[in-house]
């Protein structure tokens, strides 16, 4: 997309940035229906911004909901659960916890070492295309390995299971500079299929207007000073105060998530330091 | 006489410009094989204008380092940088040195007093970027745009065109394509950002770097020798687009200005990462109180030697470290026994580590005090890593390639004679070239 586009859609009020959000979910829910179309819920503020824009327009469109799908990675927030627990409730959601068992039950706390060798075909192959050599990876968010089969891996076969042909997914442009780039569809390998991406043009600031215009619940987490939220042990708040009066616009919204440190720490370990 | 007054003004006010291309991780013998081969002809051009020659890198080879040494001109134990971690004082916690830990003054501090004007495009360990005479955005590891560049006007820009500070390298977990894509893309944008500030801006001393060949080398360097790998004539087209793009940029400058490519290390295949706290730890010399330590907060006080990446030794010495128990007396007998023990190490039946060296044979300065004890550096292919969570001596991790000390490169478009270049010459030569006295060097000006 070319920049003064998305300059322009970044300068919406917030109205109309909420109209191009519904506009994308109405063309996305032409294109694939609602069987085999996914919303990506974390539990976070945006994620479940977007879920509710999906409510909204599906109940606009007299159509059913899509099916959510979380990604327990195992080292989930308990007040993430609290809040996914509440709203799975309050708002119906159909939701499928996508998680690789195979993996998680080999271990017992964050750091336990597993065995390559203990894990059935699925994650030994997937271990084999990133040409690790070791006979045993840390059960760690922030490992390669680790992080690679607990995330994708979880993803891609709920995907496949459930023959995904397209994933709603809440990044935004403003979040980091390596998002420039996407569109609001966006066409994926490995397992084939779109990108849907409604709030892109959504700054962070917009997120907590629209949560307090609309009074949507939000996870606690927010409110004692996380901005947001990755996995537990590697995200940290950087202020007590809570999120929505911290300085959004001159300050680094993802600091605290494997940032800074953590995300020196991330890209030493991917170049093999550490 | 009015004339002669003019001309002799007009001289002054012109004053000599350098251009520094580097390429983070190329190795000479790689070059020279391309140039051979007829991948890269403008090279090859500019090979026979000047001068095209193997260096050796810092000591620890790692970008941090040789960086810092190149853009100083000095030993690390002057600029401060031996590495990407260290151990905070008064504590066993990470510390990670960023460009306020670099204790002497940058080639564009020294050219900007001498009101020169600098752009310096993706160096690394340049984050956060200081305010200069010019313009700076920071490379490898940098976190955030804004933070990473001066002034505010090159951070809109870069913004404008979409910027990217790195590669995304969690792509390699999608597929060798998505990463090679990404490669691809963060390359194209670091090329016109490049050609951007050279063709627009005010400079006497311009530096851009590439570090996309380091990220290639790292992941896919396996991909070079393997005619069937997915990626293989990725490999060789990127270094196609880099021969481009070397034209493209000498095209603008002209055989008049000197013209400097230079990389901070070489790259090898890796036959095994070695892991030296495994070592340490099966010899006896090290302890962690946990099974399964996650930081060096973890070491225990009996300790008594620990080693960070990529091949640091750090004697744990009483009154240096909050739980140091090794005596002063025993200090130098620890590191001869280590020195010995080290070297007749064996993995796959070959000898591991070539050299070892004291840290008194490699550094000088104020930062004295902070340098490891003891440096190895290791035969070819054997990469040493400073892990700590690590059970084996040996093993394979998720990347192909590793750095060299030897085979960096060197070229500048004018005859040179000194053999026996290290990075730590570059510097001093750029500000000789630029026309500015300055002899606090450690290196040597090669012309």
């Amino acid at each position: 997309m070319a920049q003064d586009e998305r300059e322009e859609l970044s300068a919406l009020s917030l109205e109309e940035k909420i109209e191009h959000s519904k506009k994308i979910i109405r063309e996305a829910i032409e294109k694939f229906g609602t069987e085999k179309l996914a919303i990506a819920w974390t539990g976070g503020k945006d994620s479940t911004t977007m879920v509710w824009l999906f409510r909204e327009t599906c109940r606009e469109l007299g159509v059913k909901m899509p099916g959510c799908m979380f990604i327990d990675e195992g080292y989930v927030f308990e007040e993430i659960w609290d809040i996914f627990n509440r709203l799975k409730k309050e708002w119906d959601l159909d939701v499928t916890i996508a998680k690789n068992t195979d993996v998680s039950d080999k271990a017992k706390n964050v750091g336990d070492m597993i065995k390559v060798s203990s894990l059935n075909e699925r994650n030994r192959e997937e271990i084999a295309k990133l040409e690790y050599g070791e006979e045993e990876f840390p059960f760690e968010p922030e490992s390669f390995v680790g992080n690679h089969l607990m995330k994708t891996v979880a993803m891609n076969v709920f995907m496949e299971d459930n023959e995904i042909k397209a994933l709603s997914t809440a990044i935004r442009w403003d979040e980091q500079e390596a998002r420039i780039e996407e569109d609001f569809f966006s066409p994926r390998e490995n397992p084939p299929h779109t990108r849907i991406q409604p709030i892109l043009h959504f700054k962070e600031r917009d997120i907590w207007d629209f949560i307090f215009k609309y009074k949507i619940p939000f996870c606690s987490l927010y409110k004692e000073g996380y901005r947001s939220l990755g996995a537990k042990g590697s995200t940290v708040k950087m202020s007590d105060i809570p999120a929505w009066e911290q300085d959004l616009e001159n300050t680094y919204e993802r600091e605290g998530r494997g940032q800074s440190k953590e995300e020196v720490m991330g890209k030493l370990r991917d170049l093999g330091y550490m | 006489m009015l004339r002669f007054f003019k001309k002799k003004q007009k001289e002054e006010d012109k004053k000599e410009k350098v251009i520094v291309l580097g390429i983070d991780g190329v190795p000479c013998t790689l070059l020279n094989r391309f140039i051979e081969e007829g991948i890269m002809p403008n090279l090859a051009g500019l090979a026979k204008k000047g001068t095209l020659t193997d260096m050796t890198a810092s000591i620890p080879e790692v970008s941090s380092t040789s960086w810092s040494t190149f853009m100083t001109g000095v030993n690390p134990g002057r600029h401060g940088i031996y590495g990407f971690t260290e151990l905070q004082k008064g504590s066993y916690k990470w510390k990670f040195p960023n460009s306020s830990d670099i204790r002497s003054e940058t080639l564009w501090d020294i050219a900007g007093r001498n009101n020169r004007k600098n752009i310096v495009l993706n160096v690394p360990s340049t984050y956060p970027a200081k305010p200069l005479s010019g313009i700076l955005t920071a490379g490898f590891v940098a976190l955030d745009l804004k933070k990473a560049t001066y002034p505010e006007s090159a951070y809109e820009y870069l913004k404008s065109i979409g910027y990217r500070m790195d590669v995304d390298t969690r792509k390699a977990q999608e597929s060798t394509t998505a990463l090679a894509d990404d490669i691809e893309k963060a390359f194209e944008i670091r090329k016109k950002a490049i050609l951007n500030f050279l063709d627009n801006n005010e400079w006497e001393l311009f530096i851009g770097v590439i570090t996309e060949s380091d990220r290639l080398h790292h992941y896919l360097w396996v991909a070079l020798e393997d005619e069937k790998h997915p990626q293989h004539d990725f490999f060789f087209d990127f270094y196609r687009k880099l021969d481009s793009f070397i034209g493209e940029m000498y095209d603008r400058a002209g055989d008049d200005i000197p013209f400097i490519i230079l990389s901070d290390h070489g790259f090898t295949t890796i036959k095994k990462e070695v892991y030296l706290n495994a070592w340490l730890q099966e010899r006896g010399y090290l302890k962690f109180r946990k099974e399964k330590p996650e930081s060096m907060e973890d070491m225990h006080e009996e300790s008594r030697v620990f080693v960070l990446d990529p091949a640091r030794f750090y004697i744990h010495k009483k009154g240096k470290y909050p739980n140091g128990c090794v005596e002063e007396r025993d200090y130098e007998s620890l590191r001869q026994k280590i020195k010995e023990e080290i070297l007749s190490l064996v993995v796959d039946g070959e000898k591991v580590i070539k050299t070892v060296m004291f840290k008194e044979e490699l550094y000088s300065g104020d930062l004295y005090d902070d340098a490891p004890d003891i440096v190895a550096l290791s035969f070819e292919g054997y990469d040493l890593k400073g892990s700590i969570n690590k059970t084996q001596i040996a093993g394979k991790g998720f990347l192909t390639g590793g750095h060299t000390r030897g085979n960096a490169v060197f070229y500048i478009n004018r005859e040179i004679n000194r053999k026996d270049i290290n990075i730590m010459d570059v510097g001093p030569t750029i500000i000789s070239l630029l026309g500015i006295d300055w002899d606090h060097f450690d290196g040597k000006s090669l012309l």
